[in-house]
């Protein structure tokens, strides 16, 4: 399975896969190869629970291709529990700011067609 | 390493163009050539920067312009680094007179992509992302920088009232600028009523679509010596890069490659932000020119919001930014922006940019990047 498919599949179980550099420790998404903080290409795989705070989004209402059929959608960042990790993703049926202040508690849902799902705890 | 200098420069008008990509390639750079004073046989290579030529059914522009100038036989390269394509361009175009490979060469940004319509426009836009991360999940262009927005109004002093003053005086300045795009001016209640595009963005926060084509010719210093006319010199050129999300940056409300590349820049220049009279930046989206101007060093993070709002970044008040009308009204054809801004000071040194002169101007800068700032290149000029 490749990278992508790894991160794909756990991210369906509300996981996200990570990547701590055997070396440093340092913590990255799993598509690293190398490590940001040593280099080392020294990986163990870490599967942390998808939950997180909201640190940045938008509501998006003029959408690319495919997207349409969702607006307004959100488009969220977050950060991770316990982790020094964001990871961004798709946010259903947001649609003015009242609907979702920064330090909205969320988590990873589910991939799909729209990319890694994200919704409110 | 030879010193090297602009000697000529010319663009299109920016807007929706009818002409085909390879006919406003050549338009621009005949312009330039004309600029210059040269004959395009005294042309030893072109860089050529654009992103989508598949959209106008014509990459592999360079041997059409060079068979069109009547020099076929001389080597071109086409460079794509999204919207910062023009000045990684104008880099490697610089990069290669300073190592003594040629004297005289020829950079072209184009871009033709306005008849896609918007829809498609935007989801082309969206491939310069990180696409698994960010544009396969609905992430557009004014998404991200709307994210980023939003992290600055959180972090700072700040409300949209103060971006939409960005958009203001970049139109202000556009309205003498015969080759903007959005020759038009605008209110900060136009900016707020506006159509949202991504909240917190509005359309009028957002820099347009636009076609267009730009050209310059740059040279040795002994060349430019031989052929007269005016010229201007590079001080200074720095690159750098960024995570390419956003979610991987360690501030989001900071662009590293802009620091780093500027940095560099003022470095070999042997000048501070402070010696920098005038700066085209990459004003993308309103947040892009407030985060610009910080990570540039003219202002402290957090306080670039400020200045806009005092009208410290007017044409000629403290520091005028983008006295072309910038991306914002002066358009983004995205592989030709990087090279028009080197137009724009090139004018802006030889007395050519009329009624939006900055005046007493010496030392001129360019900052472009490609995607959120992934990419980035930042150039010094100074008049002769």
């Amino acid at each position: 399975m490749s990278v992508e498919e790894q991160v794909i599949e756990n991210a369906k179980q509300g996981k996200l896969l990570t990547h701590k550099c055997t070396n440093c420790g340092y913590l990255h998404l799993s598509t690293a190869y190398y490590c940001l903080k040593c280099g080392s290409k020294g990986f163990e795989d870490v599967l942390l629970e998808g939950t997180g705070t909201i640190v940045t989004y938008t509501i998006i209402t003029v959408a690319p291709a495919g997207f349409e059929k969702y607006t307004p959608y959100a488009f969220v960042v977050m950060i991770l529990d316990n982790a020094e990790l964001r990871i961004s993703g798709f946010m259903a049926e947001i649609a003015t700011p009242s609907d979702l202040p920064v330090g909205t508690r969320a988590k990873i849902t589910g991939f799909d067609e729209r990319g890694i799902i994200i919704e409110k705890q | 390493m030879e010193k090297v200098c602009v000697l000529g420069a010319g663009s299109t008008k920016y807007g929706k163009l009818a002409d085909s990509i390879a006919d406003i390639t050549t338009q621009a750079s005949v312009s330039a050539i004309e600029s210059a004073g040269i004959e395009p046989k005294e042309i030893k290579a072109s860089y050529i920067s654009n992103v989508f030529g598949v959209a106008d059914k014509q990459v592999h522009i360079g041997p059409v312009l060079m068979s069109r100038l009547g020099i076929p036989d001389r080597p071109s390269l086409t460079i794509e680094s999204a919207c910062g394509s023009g000045s990684v361009s104008f880099r490697e175009a610089y990069a290669n007179i300073a190592a003594g490979f040629y004297d005289c060469l020829i950079a072209t940004g184009v871009e033709k992509v306005t008849h896609t319509g918007t829809e498609w426009t935007t989801t082309y836009f969206a491939y310069c992302s990180d696409f698994f991360y960010e544009g396969q999940a609905g992430a557009s262009f004014p998404g991200l920088f709307a994210s980023m927005a939003r992290a600055y109004l959180t972090e700072f002093d700040a409300t949209e009232e103060d971006f939409a003053k960005v958009a203001v005086k970049n139109h202000d300045n556009g309205v003498l600028n015969p080759k903007a795009h959005m020759q038009k001016k605008i209110t900060v209640d136009d900016v707020m009523k506006s159509a949202v595009v991504a909240s917190p963005l509005k359309l009028y926060d957002c820099c347009p679509f636009s076609d267009g084509a730009s050209s310059v010719i740059l040279c040795s210093e002994k060349f430019a010596k031989e052929h007269g006319g005016d010229y201007i010199e590079v001080i200074g050129s720095g690159r750098g890069g960024s995570p390419a999300a956003l979610q991987g940056r360690e501030h989001l409300t900071t662009i590293p490659s802009t620091k780093i590349a500027s940095e560099q820049a003022y470095k070999m220049a042997g000048i501070t932000s402070k010696d920098i009279d005038f700066a085209e930046v990459h004003d993308c989206f309103t947040i892009a020119e407030v985060v610009d101007t910080e990570d540039l060093g003219f202002f402290e993070k957090g306080k670039g919001v400020e200045a806009v709002r005092e009208g410290r970044t007017k044409l000629n008040s403290d520091i005028s930014i983008n006295p072309s009308g910038g991306l914002k009204s002066k358009g983004h054809p995205i592989g030709a922006t990087g090279i028009g801004q080197v137009v724009e000071v090139f004018d802006q040194l030889t007395g050519k940019a009329g009624e939006r002169t900055v005046k007493d101007a010496k030392v001129g800068l360019t900052h472009n990047f490609g995607a959120t700032g992934a990419s980035c290149a930042v150039h010094v000029f100074q008049s002769v």
